[in-house]
């Protein structure tokens, strides 16, 4: 069982947005949508491009901002190329305002 | 298990993504695909930039792994060439005779380069760009202070030109048109490139053409038309494509602007199908065009396998694509050969911005960005459904563009 690690304050986050913080040596991307939190790998499995940098939210997919791939964020999966493998996801909660990922 | 047989001719990302959409799909019938390259279908697109730089290798810009196509139950046949389509039969012919018959056909096979009509264009030192080989010997052509000429500054050529000054080469373009990419951007947004060009020290010619590579044995000088000598080791020509269209000769649809589609992208040959840089395709916005982008073959590759399962779907997307150089992201969607308005987001002289093409009538044709890509993107919808968006608030970079698309239904 991965211990949760404290990566920053929960109100980082806004709305329909992301954000990436490293993990344990991993860029992993937090984006709340609804007020739900989803943590998933930061890097775009087609050409490793940030996707928190740029990347366009709509629900709960994200779409990489340099060559189109889109992920659904609730499971990592693809859900338009030209990425073929899925991004990692990551349990993650909000406590006391802290942002907790375990990773 | 399906009883038909899919044949698709040309491992590229477009006739690959097909093949994979079919599976995702549930057809478990046979599919063969041939490609005419020895390697497993790839992106095209690092090849003037990442694989040439040396950055990526050759296994990260393969679409699919190679087991992929065994795990998939793919009959994969590289290196294949195939010569003709016998339409009345319904097979393809395959140098050396073999014959492979179809249920339905997807004919993906791209493009060639046009060859300059130039005298030394044979000469060692003149390449090309489009496969993995041509960008293998231009990487080991080009050592760090290698003189280098880029013929035509097109996405290839300015794109390789980044490139190659990123790896230390001097660099100098010899362009027929005005400026940059004058005939994809136009003007305006061509000098905003041209200028990051310059910025980097790539010293370009516009308006002049090559008379001749000349040399004793190998390039040694490139001449122009307009009088112009430029020393060089390396010439890239970058002047454009054709579509591959041969092996549709005596079915009427081996035309030289490509093979005509319909909006589902079949041909007049029912089952017949093409798709990607060969297809000149009747886009419901657009009208008949031909794409030569990496997005467009990826899309149309997905469309095109479910209309060969008999969907029949209208392929209306309004095209996208990207290029990098140095560090500025050029991105660009829609079509539009000509524009009457032009409306800038941000800054054409800070080469931060995204422009908004409007034809006469005020329909928002195309969007193209520089260092600005969030809102190509978010113009996709505006331009799909034709809208008329107020130039100002085009303008106005609060305005969130998806707020402009009326709802539909």
């Amino acid at each position: 069982m991965t211990e949760p690690v404290k990566v920053g304050r929960a109100d980082e986050i806004a709305e329909g947005e992301a954000k990436a913080f490293p993990v344990n040596g991993a860029e992993i991307a937090v984006s709340r949508v609804s007020g739900t939190l989803y943590a998933f790998s930061d890097i775009c499995t087609h050409r490793g491009c940030n996707l928190s940098l740029g990347g366009e939210i709509d629900g709960t997919s994200i779409t990489c901002e340099c060559h189109g791939s889109t992920f659904d964020m609730t499971t990592g999966a693809v859900l338009e190329g030209p990425a073929t493998e899925p991004v990692a996801t990551f349990p993650v909660r909000e406590e006391n305002g802290d942002l907790l990922i375990e990773a | 298990m399906d009883p038909r047989t899919f044949v698709v001719v040309g491992a590229g990302l477009c006739g690959a993504t097909a093949v994979a959409t079919l599976r995702s799909d549930g057809f478990d019938g046979r599919i063969v695909l041939i490609g005419a390259e020895e390697l497993p279908p790839y992106e095209r697109p690092p090849l003037s930039k990442e694989y040439l730089r040396g950055e990526d290798p050759l296994e990260q810009i393969l679409v699919r792994t190679p087991e992929w196509y065994r795990e998939q139950d793919v009959e994969a046949r590289w290196s294949t060439h195939v010569t003709q389509l016998d339409a009345r039969a319904r097979e393809v012919v395959l140098a050396g005779g073999e014959r492979v018959a179809f249920d339905a056909f997807l004919m993906a096979t791209g493009g060639h380069n046009r060859k300059i009509e130039a005298p030394g264009s044979e000469l060692p030192g003149v390449l090309n760009l489009r496969y993995v080989g041509d960008a293998d010997r231009l990487r080991a052509a080009v050592a760090a202070g290698a003189r280098v000429v880029c013929v035509g500054m097109g996405f290839i050529g300015a794109e390789v030109a980044a490139s190659l000054r990123t790896m230390g080469c001097d660099v100098t373009v010899i362009e027929i048109f005005e400026t940059a990419l004058f005939r994809v951007l136009g003007g305006d947004i061509g000098r905003a490139l041209e200028a990051i060009h310059r910025d980097h020290g790539v010293t370009m010619h516009f308006n002049d053409l090559v008379a001749r590579f000349e040399g004793d044995g190998r390039l040694e000088r490139v001449v122009t038309r307009g009088g112009r000598t430029v020393e060089a080791d390396v010439a890239v020509v970058g002047i454009g494509t054709e579509p591959a269209v041969h092996l549709m000769a005596g079915t009427g649809l081996d035309q030289p602007g490509g093979v005509p589609v319909g909006s589902t992208m079949e041909t007049s040959i029912p089952g017949v199908f093409a798709a990607g840089d060969v297809a000149r395709h009747d886009h419901p916005v657009f009208g008949p065009i031909r794409v030569e982008h990496f997005d467009n073959a990826l899309k149309m590759g997905q469309t095109v396998a479910h209309n060969m399962l008999g969907e029949g779907r209208v392929f209306d997307d309004p095209h996208w694509f990207w290029s990098d150089q140095y560090d500025a992201q050029i991105q660009m969607a829609g079509f539009a050969p000509t524009w009457d308005q032009m409306v800038v987001r941000g800054s054409l002289e800070d080469r931060s911005f995204c422009a908004f093409l409007l034809d006469a009538e005020g329909v928002l044709r195309s969007s193209v960005s520089i260092s600005w890509p969030r809102d190509v993107r978010r113009s996709f919808q505006l331009i799909r459904q034709q809208v008329r968006p107020d130039p100002a608030a085009l303008a106005d970079p609060d305005v969130d563009l998806r707020r402009l698309v009326p709802d539909e239904g």
